[in-house]
């Protein structure tokens, strides 16, 4: 080997070696963490690390600071159309941002009850301050409750950012469809896309009832003018129709070769994959399924579907029989204690559906909230965290 | 049997449950903000008591100020396991959908384990509620209470026992659901009894070491102070748990009930034996709070799953129901209560029927 080669393969070598140093420097880097983090995390030495407490305590001082709860401030609220606001947060520092289409989950307390929903960010992800839009919805008890109550200064829970339904590297030609509030993560995207200037060529087609219902109207007006490569087409449904494919066809003739992004309502989102499958270009289409409280009936002596999320089991549940009752039918055993509701040993988490309680007739439509599988009976399909 | 049941006909039972599943209705239609901020308050003054209690050990240097220590940490204690713990565990709070009141995974400041507890006092104690051989809170498995317990040689030693047991009252809390009794007559195996050893061994050796080494130990010189200010609050909080627990079920005019009278019961009996099971104790709202609202232990019973502090808003009306039907409300002053328990456990401890059987 000539001296040069030895040279490269010394680099080489050393090279390789601080690497490895780097690697388990860093591998033995973490485990201290871990270890410190179990250290301060150990039920031994409660109460003093009781990070419950501790925020009880903190927030008593400022309502945004916690040790484990993430919290974000309203700093602002927008009037976008006549049923939707735009609620501009501050999150506290333990926020570690979002990629454009994420969503998160927003908490609030309503008559003392903590309530959860998600929604997908609407802001650019490079802004110091984050937004959600919220549509009213007839009912809706959160959705409501932010309309009504939630002014700037208020505090709300948060969750960390989550989805898929992200651009990654902007593609030459996009197509962005949406449909009434599905409108939010399609407007992170395209804020973002814009603010960093991307060659990007955009189609955004749009769906929603009236004019004074395009949520972002004026902004997306505004972005279109300085930005040429951006095309707008609305669909208004009360005074065209919906949206069909030799509409969309129409509006967007090269549909096919563009890489899409989808977010509306069910049938909208449909009607769309639909014809993305047939044309066998669904590969290139994304999606955001934007579901509201769905609760298909059980009427009459039918039987709902229950499926049980830990397990993957899934039994038949009569409407006036007790959900324990029933899952004990099918050969599950979930935990019960006294089997009448007092004891609250078989509470379990109904993650979707609702539920009728026996002893109360108190009906449960609410995503997310515990039950007592002993006293309720099921009056649609519904999922449980058993 | 005792009188009171047999005087009620099937359809007063029927009337009884009706009334009474209105009320539970009432009151759990009307939770909100009320109730979720006075749970929040107890909470925030337990903690702050609970600091203001090991600050004043752990540096103080006067006896006043070690006595006012004491009471703050004993304060907080009593609030956390009577007025928070037992009341949060119940799922009193559960509608809250807040993961730090969920009933299921509460954890309270106690030797006992929280899932042994759900376990022999949710579901043993309030569903066979003063059934004999069902209920282990008659008598504890050891105590004498009732004519319907037959007399064993070791109950004479209990106005002894009794006492010991309202010092180390935590300890009798902890091993409650271990049901060693049942293994010493033969009843458990010893794998049984060590499954259950388990949990309580790691929960006792947690609060053990808190209060007896972490805490002594965080005050270096200061720690034969803080030691022994943490073994007189747990004294505290013990002998004061004991005297409401016991004014609970045990004075005079309690009912017990056998199994074969309770085979075929119907709601409404359940709730009827909830109310001839329990005794309240008469205070104001500093009782209430100091008891975790077992001072309206009958109406604790009747809805164990309504918040607590709900009680003596609903407690005329209940009481009122009673007369009613001519059901007995037993009820008393603290003081006149706990003479009664105390008059029974002595003459309960001899094996003869102070109260002729054949009357």
């Amino acid at each position: 080997m000539d001296p040069a080669g030895r040279i490269d393969s010394g680099i080489i070598l050393s090279v390789r070696v601080f690497t490895r140093m780097l690697i388990s420097s860093d591998v033995a880097g973490r485990s201290v963490v871990a270890a410190a983090r179990r250290v301060l995390t150990s039920p031994w030495l409660r109460p003093l690390n009781d990070a419950d407490a501790l925020d009880g305590l903190l927030a008593l001082a400022n309502p945004l600071w916690s040790v484990r709860a993430l919290r974000a401030e309203v700093v602002r609220v927008i009037d976008e159309t006549p049923d939707t606001r735009t609620f501009v947060l501050r999150p506290s520092w333990r926020w570690d941002g979002f990629v454009a289409g994420q969503h998160v989950c927003v908490e609030v307390e309503i008559e003392g009850v903590r309530h959860q929903r998600t929604y997908s960010l609407s802001s650019r992800p490079d802004e110091p301050t984050i937004a959600v839009t919220v549509k009213r919805h007839p009912g809706g008890r959160v959705s409501n409750f932010l309309h009504d109550a939630v002014r700037p200064g208020h505090v709300l829970g948060l969750s960390r950012a989550s989805g898929r339904f992200v651009l990654g590297d902007p593609p030459p030609r996009l197509l962005m469809l949406s449909a009434g509030s599905g409108i939010t993560p399609v407007m992170s995207i395209l804020r973002d896309l814009h603010a960093r200037r991307r060659a990007t060529d955009v189609v955004l087609v749009h769906s929603c009832r009236t004019p004074e219902d395009a949520i972002f109207r004026h902004e997306l007006a505004a972005h279109s003018r300085d930005w040429p490569r951006l095309r707008l087409a609305f669909v208004f449904t009360g005074e065209t129709g919906r949206l069909d494919r030799e509409r969309l066809v129409r509006l967007v003739p090269d549909w096919a070769e563009r890489t899409s992004l989808l977010c509306g309502p069910a049938p909208f989102m449909e009607m769309v994959r639909g014809m993305w499958r047939e044309a066998g270009v669904d590969g290139r289409l994304r999606c955001e399924s934007f579901t509201g409280p769905i609760t298909a009936g059980v009427s009459g002596a039918e039987t709902a579907r229950v499926k049980c999320a830990r397990s993957g089991a899934v039994f038949q549940a009569a409407r006036d029989r007790p959900l324990l009752v029933e899952a004990e039918r099918s050969g599950l055993r979930p935990r019960h204690g006294c089997r009448m509701g007092i004891c609250h040993t078989c509470l379990c988490r109904k993650v979707s559906g609702t539920v009728e309680n026996l002893l109360t007739g108190a009906v449960s439509s609410e995503p997310d909230t515990m039950i007592q599988i002993c006293v309720s009976a099921a009056r649609s399909d519904l999922t449980l965290a058993l | 049997m005792a009188s009171t049941a047999l005087r009620l006909s099937r359809s007063d039972v029927d009337a009884i449950k009706v009334e009474l599943d209105a009320l539970r209705a009432e009151i759990a239609a009307d939770l909100g903000a009320r109730d979720a901020q006075h749970i929040h308050r107890m909470i925030r003054l337990a903690q702050l008591s609970a600091i203001a209690g090991r600050t004043l050990l752990m540096f103080g240097i006067d006896p006043l100020s070690w006595g006012v220590g004491v009471t703050a940490l004993a304060t907080a204690k009593i609030l956390e396991n009577m007025e928070i713990g037992h009341n949060v565990m119940h799922g009193q709070y559960d509608w809250m959908n807040d993961p730090a009141l969920c009933s299921q995974t509460y954890e309270w400041d106690i030797v006992c384990d929280g899932d042994q507890w759900r376990h022999s006092h949710n579901i043993l104690h309030h569903t066979h509620t003063n059934i004999v051989g069902r209920d282990r809170d008659v008598g504890y498995g050891f105590l004498r209470v009732s004519e319907a317990q037959p007399w064993r040689p070791h109950h004479l030693f209990q106005p002894a026992v009794s006492a010991l047991l309202a010092l180390l009252f935590q300890w009798g809390v902890g091993l409650h659901d271990l049901e060693l009794d049942e293994w010493l007559r033969g009843n458990r195996s010893r794998a049984e009894v060590r499954a259950r050893l388990t949990p309580f061994l790691r929960k006792a050796a947690r609060q053990v070491f808190k209060d007896y080494v972490l805490f002594p130990a965080l005050a270096l010189g200061n720690a034969p102070r803080v030691l022994a200010g943490n073994v007189a609050a747990n004294l505290v909080r013990n002998v004061w748990s004991y005297v409401v627990i016991f004014c609970g079920h045990f004075p005079d005019g309690v009912r017990t009930y056998t199994a074969d009278e309770t085979r075929d019961e119907t709601r409404g009996d359940w709730y009827v034996r909830q109310i001839l099971g329990s005794c309240n104790i008469e205070g104001g709202p500093a009782l209430d709070v100091l008891s975790g609202h077992l001072s309206h232990q009958i109406e604790h019973h009747l809805f164990p799953d309504l918040p607590a502090s709900r009680y003596p808003e609903i407690a005329p009306r209940v009481r009122e129901l009673c007369a009613r039907y001519g059901l007995a409300y037993n009820t008393g002053t603290l003081w006149g209560q706990f003479t009664t328990v105390v008059r029974r456990i002595v003459r309960f401890a001899l094996p003869v029927a102070v109260r002729p059987v054949f009357a």
